[in-house]
């Protein structure tokens, strides 16, 4: 019997879903190479599965089946290792993972944007982009994301949607400004009653007007109601038509698909004179059949009013179209048009989201995660082993398999990896501690980021600090605020920062 | 506890003496009536026959305003008289109204409020209102609010009261409006920024610092903005403080809000239900009056609390007649609502009245159309008249057959002629009679030295005199908002069309940011064949006043190229205007063809140097211009005569010519089949008989050679 074989090769996926999994330039030390292997960012570890495994189930509670995986190409090794290791093949069944490379170093820091342009071939319907370190709440579920898609560009031509989060303040002690700035989250301007984004302020903007925040009239005219915020971030997942990717290779010079493009995309909403040079391009003439009647039949259904006049006399004249003219350059096919750009907001109350890109906000993911769980001694003898009776694990800590933790230790609030070694009178405090650490007798670690096979020797207290995987810190040493690399360990100096900074909007957008 | 209940006992003392005090600013401190408002003040104009003033008045008692200040300005007698002869002066009406009466000086309505706090009449928090005020809305209300914020807050200075609509309503102003930037939960306003329509704002700029300390903020761009503010005692003396402030809501709001030093708190009020708008301009007029006739003020509606203390019955589709039943409708006239129609007033047979408010004591001629318009009291209308969205004021006749096309607007006591003809947007006053002593007015009075003969337009035995059209001569010093431009957008029956292609064409300028290339190049060919457009009309004017007045080629030649670098169009421009100029010009003589060619040779010779004084000789150019210029004119048979002057003042010598004829544009190539080809390809043939008469009489003397041109 081949029916079902015929039967999947005719339905066509309605998304395919683009995973952008970047070098992650924000994380450094973290992401930095151990050896010559790579740690690709992808695979860092929250609350001890890999960043990747929750866009991931993410994507599956959605039913989206293609996934496209895009990473550098050092990257593909490891990464194609993990998606056929048995922890990830087993817990994703439906997706059919494509992973895709493309040519990127550290150094050529190409844009979002030349990524999608890259594999634009290898998309042939409406698609969503995720990045690789989008921790979604349990509240918040792709399918709303996807059905506000549906449904707008179905009935009003929208071409696409985006997600914003709320972003809890950040506690002025948990800040460790040594770990680089956090970026300023951009003012973006958005309608509340249609659900629309109408405005990002992009850095550029700022640079150009740093006083004052701008905004076009004919913004205002169009949604006369608009909302102004800054206190939300952009998860970076966007649901787009297919024919946003033929704008895209029209606009070359764009890099960013966050700070650059979608900005842009929103002015196509009302700017007359880019609908009329886009509008082609982004609206292509089809003979598929809409469900605009259906829809204008449903008693539920309302249509946009463009200019909502609440409690209005009714208007005699509509001033625009009295001033209908020959100069009017809109070609009457894209009138009922709208070439919206969705917004879905997430707010703080509504459950914890964060974006694992920068060091800090790493921290505060896994922080996260431990309350949502209670630790428990593990159950089976061998592991149960390991650990001794007089270790002190407290019950919002996380200790992962294999893992030996010594007498009189205690781990509070801590993330701690797999086959780590803590030896004895360790005290580890609101730390993530990735997979082959090896913490001697006695060391002190506070807030602390430890990349894997990390070794840290007997009674060295660090505090607040990041280390490269497989650094060693000797034994009595006491660091505080600091990234310690590899490469510098002896002398910790500032020159890597000041890269890390010039490379920080390229790796925070290559996600 | 004996201090608490003594301070308790305070509060409630205070609370009981609060009389709410309102100030209106009769004054509108602008012209944009004009000259409707010429012997009278604005605030005494009729709205659906009661006076503007009388509708505030009552707006005010409806929100239980108990002391009123009306300061005026111009025509203060008239305001006075007007407020002692109304209802609210009765012992009864529970109100006290207070004319105050400023000097001449006061133009804006900061100085206005300089005066008060001057006159220092306010005790307490205080309605500040335009005297131009239609509203139903509960101003105690927002009153408390106030006060109730105060408390908490003593810098919370003012509240200003704001309508929701919709960005494009149409009692929303296109052309003075406001975006407000709002705090979502305690609607304080945090920026507020004046935008005009014509040239329209672009861009609305919200500080940063703003977004520091309010993290979600609303702009609203979908607002009325009613002038109705409550303010406390201290707004009046930082009016005093900052002397430069004149507007209340550009100078004042913006600047307290912008302000480093001031601290203070600006509130906004937003009215979801009930009416508030202003009467501002003849179009808010014009949308006012239909507010109130399609009831969006109730209570106050003219059947029911007509300030004026008329009675009106209400009838079908919004007509409103007056009640007792001196109104004389003939049996043939109709009347279409929404409309209303006053006391004593007749309506002739066959009359039309649509959506038009008619004063009392009017009439209406036999067969007369009325639509969209307005007529004050003791104005008649002769047979056939036709009024179409105009405001005609006070014991106005007109003659009979007379048309007043739309956005006129006909002074008080004009007497306009049989078959007067008012085109759009004619603006009428009566004639002076010396021995008058009116309050001076140096426009009137310019107005009446610079009158032409207007007999065609106003009609036989008018008193009328026509008010200039257009900008003004210091229209750039005024005001943005006051510009003509800009004042388009306020007046009666001007859609402005043309303004808003233009922003519009404008509009994709500024937001393609200069990105888009295709974009810019667009608009800049537009704006081209707009400066050419100009250019032509210049060019044309220019010569016309040189030809007339006799002026020499050289300086003829200086203006046109002036004219050419200021609005930098091709060279070929102007020479196609020169030759145009000079064909055009060419006196037609019945006399035969000797009689033709003595007035070209003379012409050409007086006026032929000049197209190669303007900048740049182009002999071939020249002749291809005058060609093609021919092709298209009724005076083609003219072309063999003036290329044979030109030739004759050396202007194009025989070389330039056959270069000409043997050219591809000279035998029309490229161009459609038309008249145009057919033209063009004449005038050629007649160049190739040319030629040949050269090849003919190569040495001869060509003293007879265009003989055979003549047609």
């Amino acid at each position: 019997m081949d029916f079902d074989e015929s039967s999947v090769k005719v339905a066509t996926q309605e998304f395919v879903a683009v995973v952008l999994a970047g070098f992650g330039t924000n994380l450094i030390p973290l992401t930095s190479n151990h050896g010559d292997e790579p740690c690709p960012k992808a695979l860092l570890p929250i609350a001890n599965r890999p960043m990747l495994d929750y866009p991931l189930s993410w994507l599956e509670g959605s039913r989206i089946r293609d996934v496209l995986l895009i990473c550098p190409a050092p990257q593909k090794a490891a990464i194609s290792h993990y998606l056929h290791s048995d922890s990830s093949a087993s817990s994703f069944p439906s997706l059919r993972i494509d992973l895709q490379i493309y040519d990127e170093t550290v150094e050529s820091g190409q844009g979002t944007c030349d990524v999608l342009r890259q594999i634009a071939n290898r998309i042939k319907q409406d698609f969503v982009v995720i990045p690789c370190d989008f921790v979604p709440p349990p509240s918040f579920n792709l399918t709303a994301v996807l059905d506000k898609f549906r449904t707008e560009s179905t009935y009003d031509g929208s071409i696409a949607t985006a997600c914003f989060f709320e972003a809890p303040k950040p506690d002025k002690n948990t800040v460790t400004e040594e770990w680089g700035m956090l970026p300023p989250p951009l003012p973006i301007v958005w309608d509340n009653k249609t659900g629309t984004l109408l405005h990002v302020d992009t850095p550029d903007d700022f640079d150009q007007h740093n006083e004052d925040l701008q905004l076009t009239m004919s913004l205002l005219t169009s949604y006369p109601r608009a909302m102004l915020s800054t206190s939300f971030q952009d998860a970076h997942v966007y649901v787009c038509r297919r024919s946003v990717l033929d704008a895209l290779q029209e606009k070359s010079d764009i890099e960013s698909l966050r700070e650059e493009f979608i900005p842009w995309l929103c002015e196509i909403q009302y700017s007359t004179s880019k609908r009329a040079k886009y509008g082609a391009i982004l609206n292509p003439p089809s003979n598929a059949t809409t469900q605009n009647l259906a829809l204008q039949h449903s008693t539920l259904h309302t249509t946009l009013p463009k200019h909502p006049h609440h409690l209005a006399p009714p208007s005699t004249e509509d001033v625009r179209t009295a001033a209908s003219s020959p100069l009017d350059p809109e070609p009457a096919e894209f009138h009922d048009v709208s070439f919206r750009v969705g917004i879905i907001l997430h707010r703080a109350t509504q459950g914890f989201a964060a974006r694992a890109n920068t060091l800090q906000t790493y921290l505060d993911v896994n922080r996260h995660c431990l309350t949502q769980t209670t630790y428990s001694l593990p159950t089976d003898s061998e592991s149960r082993a390991l650990i001794d009776t007089k270790a002190q694990i407290s019950s919002d800590s996380m200790v992962g398999h294999t893992t030996k933790v010594g007498e009189r230790t205690s781990i509070k609030k801590s993330v701690i990896g797999k086959h780590c070694i803590i030896g004895k009178m360790v005290k580890v405090v609101g730390c993530v501690v990735l997979d082959h650490c090896v913490i001697a007798d006695g060391a002190k670690l506070d807030g602390c980021i430890l990349g894997k096979n990390t070794k840290i020797g007997a009674k060295a207290e660090l505090s607040k600090c990041v280390t490269q995987a497989g650094y060693e810190v000797e034994g009595g040493e006491s660091f505080k605020n600091e990234k310690l690399d590899v490469s510098d360990w002896t002398v910790p100096d500032d020159t890597s920062e000041e890269d890390d900074n010039a490379q920080s909007d390229v790796g925070d957008d290559s996600a | 506890m004996p201090p608490k209940s003594s301070a308790g006992k305070e509060k409630d003392l205070a609370g009981e003496d609060d009389v709410l005090q309102a100030v209106i600013l009769a004054d509108s401190f602008n012209r944009r009536f004009r000259p409707l408002t010429v012997g009278k003040p604005r605030c005494l104009l009729p709205v659906c026959n009661a006076t503007l003033l009388d509708w505030t008045f009552e707006s005010l008692a409806l929100a239980g305003v108990q002391e009123i200040f009306v300061i005026c300005r111009s025509y203060a007698a008239q305001v006075k008289a007007a407020i002692q002869e109304s209802k609210w002066s009765k012992p009864t009406s529970g109100i006290k109204i207070v004319p105050i009466i400023t000097s001449k000086e006061t133009f804006t309505p900061g100085d206005a409020m300089r005066d008060i706090y001057t006159h220092g009449i306010i005790k307490t928090d205080f309605v500040l209102v335009m005297g131009d005020l239609v509203s139903n809305v509960r101003i105690d209300e927002v009153v408390r609010i106030h006060k109730e914020r105060r408390k908490t807050n003593k810098d919370a200075i003012m509240t200003m009261v704001v309508k929701e609509s919709g960005a494009t309503h149409r009692t929303r102003s296109r052309a003075d409006y406001g975006v407000f930037v709002l705090d979502t939960e305690t609607s304080e306003c945090l920026h507020y920024e004046a935008a005009v329509g014509y040239p329209p704002t672009r861009h609305v700029r919200v500080p940063r610092d703003v977004l520091a300390e309010h993290p979600e903020v609303e702009i609203r761009n979908d607002l009325i903005d009613c002038s109705i503010d409550v303010c406390s005692v201290e707004v009046p003396s930082l009016f005093q403080d900052n002397f430069d402030y004149g507007d209340i809501r550009r100078d004042f709001v913006h600047g307290v809000l912008t302000s480093d030093l001031l601290m203070k708190n600006i509130y906004c009020y937003v009215v979801k239900e009930g009416y508030a708008a202003r009467v501002a301009d003849t179009r808010s007029y014009d949308s006012v009056s239909k507010d109130i006739l399609s009831r969006w003020t109730f209570p106050l509606v003219p059947d029911d609390n007509h300030p004026s203390g008329h009675s009106y019955e209400y009838l079908r589709s919004n007509t409103y007649i007056a009640k007792d039943s001196s109104v004389v409708l003939s049996r043939t006239c109709k009347v279409n609502g929404p409309s209303l129609i006053g006391s004593h007033s007749t309506i002739s047979p066959g009359a039309v009245i649509t959506a038009s408010v008619i004063g009392q004591r009017c009439t209406i001629g036999p067969n007369a159309v009325v639509s969209h318009s307005y007529l004050f009291d003791d104005t008649h209308l002769g047979a056939g008249v036709v009024v179409e969205q105009s405001i005609v004021g006070a014991r106005v006749a007109i003659g009979e057959g007379s048309r007043i096309a739309r956005g006129s607007l006909v002074g008080d006591g004009v007497t306009l002629g049989t078959g007067a003809r008012l085109g759009p947007f004619e603006r009428v006053s009566r004639r002076r009679s010396q021995a008058e002593d009116e309050e001076s007015d140096e426009e009137w009075e310019e107005v009446e030295q610079n009158q032409g003969d207007n007999t065609a337009t106003v009609g036989e035995g008018s008193n009328a005199i026509v008010w200039p059209k257009g900008p003004s001569e210091d229209d750039e010093e005024l005001e943005e908002v006051e510009r003509y431009d800009n004042q388009r957008l306020m007046r009666i029956g001007d859609d402005a069309a043309d303004l808003l292609a233009h922003s519009a064409a404008d509009a994709s300028d500024s937001s393609s940011d200069g990105e888009d290339a295709s974009d810019a190049s667009s608009v800049h060919a537009l704006s081209t064949a707009a400066a050419e457009h100009e250019f032509q009309a210049e060019v044309t004017q220019s010569l016309d006043r040189a030809f007339a007045e006799g002026h020499s080629v050289d300086n003829a030649a200086v203006e046109l190229k002036t004219l050419r670098m200021a609005s930098n169009v091709d060279l070929r421009r102007v020479r196609e205007a020169v030759v145009a100029a000079i064909v055009e010009r060419v006196p037609l003589v019945a006399g035969g063809p000797a009689a033709q060619r003595a007035e070209i040779a003379a012409l050409v010779a007086r006026w032929g140097p000049l197209i190669n004084q303007i900048g740049g000789v182009d002999p071939v150019e020249t002749v291809e211009v005058l060609q093609y210029h021919c092709a298209r004119s009724t005076r083609q048979p003219l072309f063999g005569q003036l290329l044979a002057a030109l030739y004759q003042d050396d202007i194009v010598d025989e070389d330039d010519i056959r270069a000409w004829h043997a050219s591809g544009a000279a035998r029309g190539q490229g161009l459609k089949p038309g008249a145009v080809l057919e033209g063009v390809k004449h005038c050629w043939r007649v160049g190739g008989k040319m030629i040949e008469q050269f090849d003919a009489q190569e040495s001869s003397d060509e003293e007879e050679d265009e003989e055979s041109d003549d047609e």
